[in-house]
């Protein structure tokens, strides 16, 4: 270990309850923008990711704006509909993947360690690296708007063939992105499994957590689950626009509906991800406020595992079943209602 | 609505009612397993009770046998191209409203982007079914008081089936994220009594049989420029513009290519047949020989690229037939 991170004892500091110890056990943290880039501290990285989270949600909002903006009348206004389409889709990438899903990754970075008795994540440069790696992600998604032929102009969901036969060239920009935003999602769920499995207070039973703690055990593994998923599907697109495979084109025996099985074998579960955490929230908050105990706890945390059970199984039902719910799956523009 | 105000309703009457400052005491109970059975078992049993129909319907709906009409329904970006198979009838639908009017020079008019050129005609009373698929990205043909919306697949046919009771106008969008201009690209079905449109498919057979004969014959200049300027506008100008600049680097600028006018044999070539790999569809399905003639005819002699080549559809023709 470098000298100059904190040194980690879990089994010590979980009993004296107060995260990040006493000041005086540790050599005082490197001052100004080294402090923020090297930080391990659970609170801190915690609080990295809300500031993101909220940055990026006032950038995808102003393209939503942008896009309201040229709605608020019929005809052309303000922007033209290649750059109306690349507002759409930045606006439904960046508040997906940058503002939602780190959103509550900050709140797991904060609170899971705080409500499970843990003197920290259990992982601590690895939160450090995957928080790191999402200003990366974005800032090259960001920049594909500034490239010949613009940014991502195909939806949010970007269905084959319009993001790889006819994308703009600064499409494989965009599936760098969504793999280093991938990668960092996949590594904050490692990383929250770990602590919550590993490093609860001695005498914590898993039925003892809080419902935000199991709801966000449960949203890890539905984001491990799916994210390499997802991360497949970019690679397909890849290979299709650069090495002349076929895997969404029937010309070369392939399918594009193959696409969409795929991305909402990702997306179904996806939805979860972003609202799991949030029921969590919300029943840590109204018992809070209404000072009695949650009604049916136990039953809770069986309704939000077959939750996520559900969803893997209905992503495959969305898209597969030859009449059902095709809707659902060709609606590119927002996430589909269940 | 009414579920709203009756879940706040009773939400914030409790919050108001038992607030902590006039002393309310919370009732601690907590976890009873019957109450959790009973609310998980109705929602069950009620989307079981409501599947079954619905099952039955949807098995109807998705029927396309025994039709009386097929029609072959292509999405392209972006217009509709429209076949009825075995009938030796077949056009495009491109967006009626002007260019201008979108731009807002110009009243815009009560179906403003919801206009055609030329509509799909059906008749009312019989099954009709289609034949959907794409020829460049996925769009979907959707008519919402037809109660059609189906996904058009490139490579793929799907199918699905109509039949209309009332004559009249029905109006419908294409519903699937297809690129630049799709918002641009609407669907109109004009559905006419059984005779009525028997007399109007005889008139269009008469029609397109007299447009065949058309290659055969020498063009002049004139003509084929008149010609090869509204197909391009209707046709290219979306992806090229109607001042041929294009949109470099995506559609690149037709005014001007000195490379492109030099090669004839590769004009002709890229029109009929695309660039695969890249938005430029082929033609050589969608328009006919005397408009894929006029149409190049046109760039190689609009916007100063003033060549003097002529290309006659006889060439096209031939050119196709190999
Ligand atoms: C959907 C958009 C689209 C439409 C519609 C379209 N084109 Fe194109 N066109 C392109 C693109 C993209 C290219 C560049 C292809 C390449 O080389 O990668 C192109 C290239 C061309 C070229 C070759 C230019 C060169 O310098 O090599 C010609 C000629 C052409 N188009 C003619 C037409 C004509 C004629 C029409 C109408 C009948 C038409 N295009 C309609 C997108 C379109
Ligand atoms: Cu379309």
């Amino acid at each position: 270990m470098a000298p100059k991170l904190p040194l980690h004892h879990p089994v010590e500091q979980s009993s004296t309850a107060s995260a990040g110890g006493q000041a005086a056990a540790h050599p005082a943290p490197p001052r100004g923008l080294m402090r923020w880039l090297l930080t391990t501290n659970h609170k801190e990285i915690g609080s990295l990711y809300l500031i993101f989270s909220l940055t990026m949600f006032f950038i995808g909002g102003v393209f939503a704006l942008v896009v309201r903006a040229e709605l608020f009348q019929p005809g052309l206004q303000l922007v033209q509909p290649e750059f109306f389409n690349q507002m759409t889709t930045m606006h439904g990438l960046i508040m997906v993947f940058g503002a939602v899903m780190p959103a509550f990754v900050g709140l797991a970075n904060w609170m899971v360690p705080l409500m499970i008795g843990a003197p920290d994540m259990a992982l601590p440069r690895m939160n450090n690296f995957s928080f790191w790696l999402l200003p990366v992600a974005f800032t090259l998604l960001l920049s594909t708007l500034l490239m010949p032929g613009g940014g991502p102009n195909f939806g949010w969901t970007f269905y084959a063939p319009l993001s790889t036969t006819f994308a703009p060239p600064s499409t494989t920009f965009f599936i760098l992105s969504l793999h280093i935003a991938g990668i960092s999602s996949i590594l904050g769920a490692i990383n929250i499994i770990a602590t919550i499995l590993n490093l609860r207070a001695p005498g914590m039973r898993m039925m003892d957590m809080p419902l935000f703690v199991w709801t966000w055990l449960i949203t890890a593994f539905l984001l491990i689950a799916v994210m390499p998923v997802l991360a497949g599907a970019v690679t397909m697109m890849l290979m299709d626009i650069h090495f002349g495979t076929s895997f969404f084109s029937a010309a070369g025996g392939g399918d594009p509906v193959l696409f969409q099985h795929i991305f909402w074998f990702f997306g179904h579960p996806e939805v979860y991800i972003m609202i799991l955490p949030a029921f969590g929230i919300v029943s840590a908050i109204i018992p809070t406020f209404s000072r009695k105990r949650l009604f049916g706890y136990a039953s809770m945390v069986y309704a939000t595992a077959s939750i996520a059970f559900l969803s893997l199984l209905s992503s495959g039902l969305t898209t597969c079943s030859p009449w059902a719910c095709r809707w659902p799956a060709s609606c590119s523009s927002c996430t589909p209602p269940c | 609505m009414v579920i709203g105000v009756v879940v706040f309703g009773v939400m914030f009457y409790s919050l108001f009612r038992f607030r902590h400052s006039k002393g309310a005491k919370a009732a601690h109970f907590h976890e009873h397993t019957l109450v959790e059975v009973i609310w998980t078992a109705i929602p069950l049993l009620i989307l079981v009770a409501m599947a079954v129909p619905a099952t039955a319907t949807l098995k109807n709906m998705y029927d396309p046998s025994d039709a009386d009409l097929d029609i072959m329904i292509t999405g392209q970006q972006w217009r509709w191209r429209y076949e009825y198979l075995g009938e030796e009838v077949a056009f495009t639908s491109n967006l009626g409203t002007p260019r201008e009017t979108i731009r807002g020079e110009g009243e815009r008019g009560e179906n403003y982007l919801l206009e055609v050129d030329e509509p799909l005609v059906l008749p009312v009373g019989r099954k009709v079914r289609f034949l959907i698929t794409a020829e460049d990205v996925i769009h979907s043909w959707w008519v919402p008081d037809l109660a059609v919306k189906q996904d058009t697949i490139p490579g793929f046919v799907n199918e699905n089936w109509v039949r209309i009771n009332e004559p009249g106008i029905y109006r419908g969008q294409c519903a699937e994220l297809c690129g630049m201009d799709h918002g641009f690209m609407p669907i109109v079905v004009q559905a006419m009594e059984g005779e009525e449109f028997d007399a109007w498919l005889a008139e269009r057979k008469e029609a397109s049989a007299q447009d065949a004969s058309g290659v055969d014959r020498e063009w002049s200049m004139d003509e084929l420029m008149a010609r090869g300027e509204q197909s391009y506008n209707a046709v290219c100008a979306s992806c090229h513009q109607a001042d041929g600049s294009g949109n470099p680097p995506a559609f690149p600028a037709l005014a001007g290519n000195q490379a492109l006018m030099d090669e004839r044999e590769r004009h002709i070539e890229t029109v009929v047949n695309g660039v695969s790999g890249s938005a430029m569809p082929a033609f050589r399905n969608t328009l006919s020989p005397v408009e894929v003639a006029a149409v190049i005819t046109y760039e190689r002699n609009a916007w100063g690229n003033d060549t003097g080549d002529l290309v006659q559809p006889a060439e096209i023709a031939e050119r196709l037939a190999e």
